[in-house]
């Protein structure tokens, strides 16, 4: 765990840039959206300060609605993805009405699985390699199902304590495990597309890995494996700083103890500008801050998974 | 599926509005033909580079950018250090030295990225970040800007009646389209009214914006550039990508820039220069119905180099072979 006196300018960029309507922005000044705002109120209360949290919650649940989905801000679309960020703030600060109404929508969320043909899914199957069948979770309702969003709400639905037998988790992760990149690691969207294989990416491949250590997969597994090496390999590369704080979330939760973790923690941290952001984003900020003290909010510590 | 709320429904500005406001295209129904400059630029030198824009826009209907907020839109779908996926930054860094001998406003260089949501790594492995700083520009990931939900205002608009646009892409005066000339495994190929999808943010419309592919690509392209209007477009041809584009073609030297303010005509001439039939092109036929501009020959004045001195046929996805253009002449003049 990083040292917490060294990331107090973070907390105090934070705490320094909320909206008057209770939220945060991507970037100081910018409109309040889920996404930001919850990454901002998990930072703040893994640093024991639930009173700075407090309006953000509060407009986090004013993005709740009837439906029990969570949109993107107030004023928007009712519904969105970042929905997952909202059931992860929702259950680290006890919200439970808000929690109980959130966790249906999410697993109601449709794919356009059922909407391909059989002959569509043999099609691509044979130009993507990947079953279309296998219904998981789209960035927008009714379209195809990928890697990421898939990985995310598994990783809130898991950590709100959602059963790991649940249908919808199960069959995420099967989704999860068919689009993996042979080589190792996943890519944005197919594994293939027609001869090509694709590559992987670090964003890509650190959520799916989180998401899988989130139902009690261990890093013998050969997919989770295979992804760490990738993880490995990139990070000689030029990773960004989105990517640097959700490979560290990864390979804490597969392994507290592996030693390429203070390096990683070392050239996150070393990415702070003088005001303590990140990039000057907030969302960024909150996550980095999350990665680098306390993966908590996100994943439940390797050895206390439920099952 | 319900994607936006009710409220906070705004207008666009009339700039935005195609073929309206003070960057109106003349139409060819009243005889006057789309003017799109064919300009030789045999690489990505800044000389050359300059000298070619300066060239395109003497000789079409370039916006007037005086003091106006302009947003550059390239094409940074992803990056490959083998593949030219995306718009040459030095191509969009001359443009931006251009504007500002023009006297232009701000100007932001924008991209929404359709399925790597990585922008930040993006946005260096490109050069655009590097661009930015030297130029001190705002480089915005269109994907994550502030939103503001619009009405459509094209009345044809079915799918996109409403619809989310970055804040930076609303406030703008002047939209330059700068996309790279590119085969696309689902719309034939990818030039200036594709390149606008990247408008779209994936904030609300996901990765890799994959509700337009659902509602149909062609349709979809012609929806947002029904809502939103480039004024001018210039296609980075120095050397883009043939073959099974648009992320894993190989690249195709043509050495043009393709520019003019009517994105189909500039298409339509770019298409020739691939040696693809315009008029087999799904999105452009869609696009000439909805009055977006128009791909027929005898409406489109191309100055500079001539067609068929340019041709470079580009090869193409087995899929879309049907598109290639017979050989022969096809230019207008010279």
């Amino acid at each position: 765990m990083w040292p917490a006196d060294s990331l107090y300018e973070t907390l105090d960029f934070i705490k320094t840039h909320p909206n008057p309507d209770g939220g945060w922005g991507y970037r100081p000044g910018g409109a309040s959206y889920v996404e930001p705002t919850s990454f901002c109120v998990l930072a703040l209360r893994s640093a024991g300060d639930t009173a700075a949290a407090a309006n953000g919650l509060a407009f986090l649940k004013a993005c709740q609605n009837v439906s029990g989905a969570v949109g993107a801000s107030p004023k928007g679309s009712p519904e969105s993805w970042m929905a997952y960020a909202g059931l992860l703030a929702y259950h680290a600060f006890g919200a439970a009405a808000e929690e109980k109404r959130l966790i249906p929508w999410i697993l109601s969320v449709e794919d356009g699985s059922r909407r391909f043909r059989p002959n569509d899914v043999k099609a691509i199957r044979e130009t993507y390699r990947f079953d279309a069948s296998i219904p998981g979770w789209p960035w927008t309702a009714g379209t195809t199902a990928w890697v990421e969003p898939t990985a995310l709400f598994i990783i809130a639905l898991a950590r709100a304590g959602v059963p790991l037998t649940n249908e919808r988790i199960l069959a995420g992760v099967r989704l999860i495990l068919d689009r993996k990149v042979m080589s190792g690691g996943w890519n944005f969207g197919n594994p293939y597309s027609k001869s090509y294989e694709l590559e992987a990416a670090p964003l890509s491949t650190s959520l799916a890995l989180i998401a899988l250590a989130a139902v009690g997969h261990s890093a013998a597994d050969p997919a989770v494996a295979s992804g760490i090496r990738f993880l490995q390999k990139s990070l000689a590369g030029d990773v960004s700083t989105v990517s640097l704080a959700w490979t560290l979330i990864a390979l804490n939760a597969y392994g507290p103890h592996d030693e390429l973790l203070p390096r990683v923690a070392k050239r996150l941290a070393g990415l702070r500008k003088t005001d303590g952001s990140f990039r000057g984003n907030l969302f960024e900020s909150g996550l980095a801050y999350l990665a680098l003290r306390d993966i908590s909010p996100i994943i439940r510590p390797a050895g206390r998974i439920e099952k | 599926m319900r994607i936006f709320g009710a409220s906070a429904i705004a207008a666009l500005p009339a700039s935005a509005l195609p073929l309206r406001g003070g960057q109106k295209a003349a139409s060819a129904e009243a005889g006057e033909p789309f003017p799109v400059g064919l300009i030789r630029c045999a690489d990505y030198s800044r000389a050359n580079l300059l000298e070619a824009i300066r060239a395109g826009w003497r000789l079409t209907r370039p916006p007037d950018v005086r003091g106006k907020r302009i947003v550059i839109k390239p094409n940074i779908a992803d990056f490959s250090p083998e593949r030219p996926i995306h718009t040459d930054a030095r191509l969009v860094e001359a443009l931006v030295a251009h504007l500002k001998e023009m006297g232009a406003g701000k100007i932001t260089v924008g991209d929404g990225p359709p399925h790597n949501r990585d922008t930040e790594l993006l946005f260096r492995q490109t050069g655009y970040e590097a661009l930015a700083e030297r130029q001190g520009l705002s480089l915005i990931d269109l994907n994550y800007d502030d939103l503001r939900p619009i009405r459509n205002p094209n009345p044809r608009a079915g799918l996109l009646k409403d619809l989310s646009l970055a804040e930076a892409v609303l406030a703008a005066d002047v939209i330059i389209s700068v996309p790279k000339l590119k085969t696309h495994r689902y719309a034939g190929v990818t030039l200036s009214l594709k390149n606008m999808f990247g408008i779209l943010p994936g904030m609300v419309y996901g990765w890799p914006k994959n509700i337009l592919h659902w509602n149909g690509i062609p349709l979809s392209i012609c929806e947002i550039n029904g809502a939103i209007k480039s004024h001018f477009s210039i296609v980075d041809g120095v050397v883009g990508m043939e073959g099974y584009g648009p992320l894993l073609g190989s690249a195709k030297k043509a050495g043009v820039l393709v520019m003019g303010d009517n994105a189909l005509a500039v298409d339509a001439t770019a298409a020739r220069v691939m040696g693809v039939e315009p008029g087999l092109v799904e999105y452009m036929i869609m696009a000439q119905k909805l009055k977006l501009g128009s791909l027929r020959r005898q409406d489109i004045a191309v100055s500079g180099e001539s067609i068929d001195q340019f041709r470079t046929d580009f090869a193409l996805d087995p899929e879309f072979s049907f598109l290639r253009a017979p050989k022969g002449p096809l230019s207008g003049p010279k």
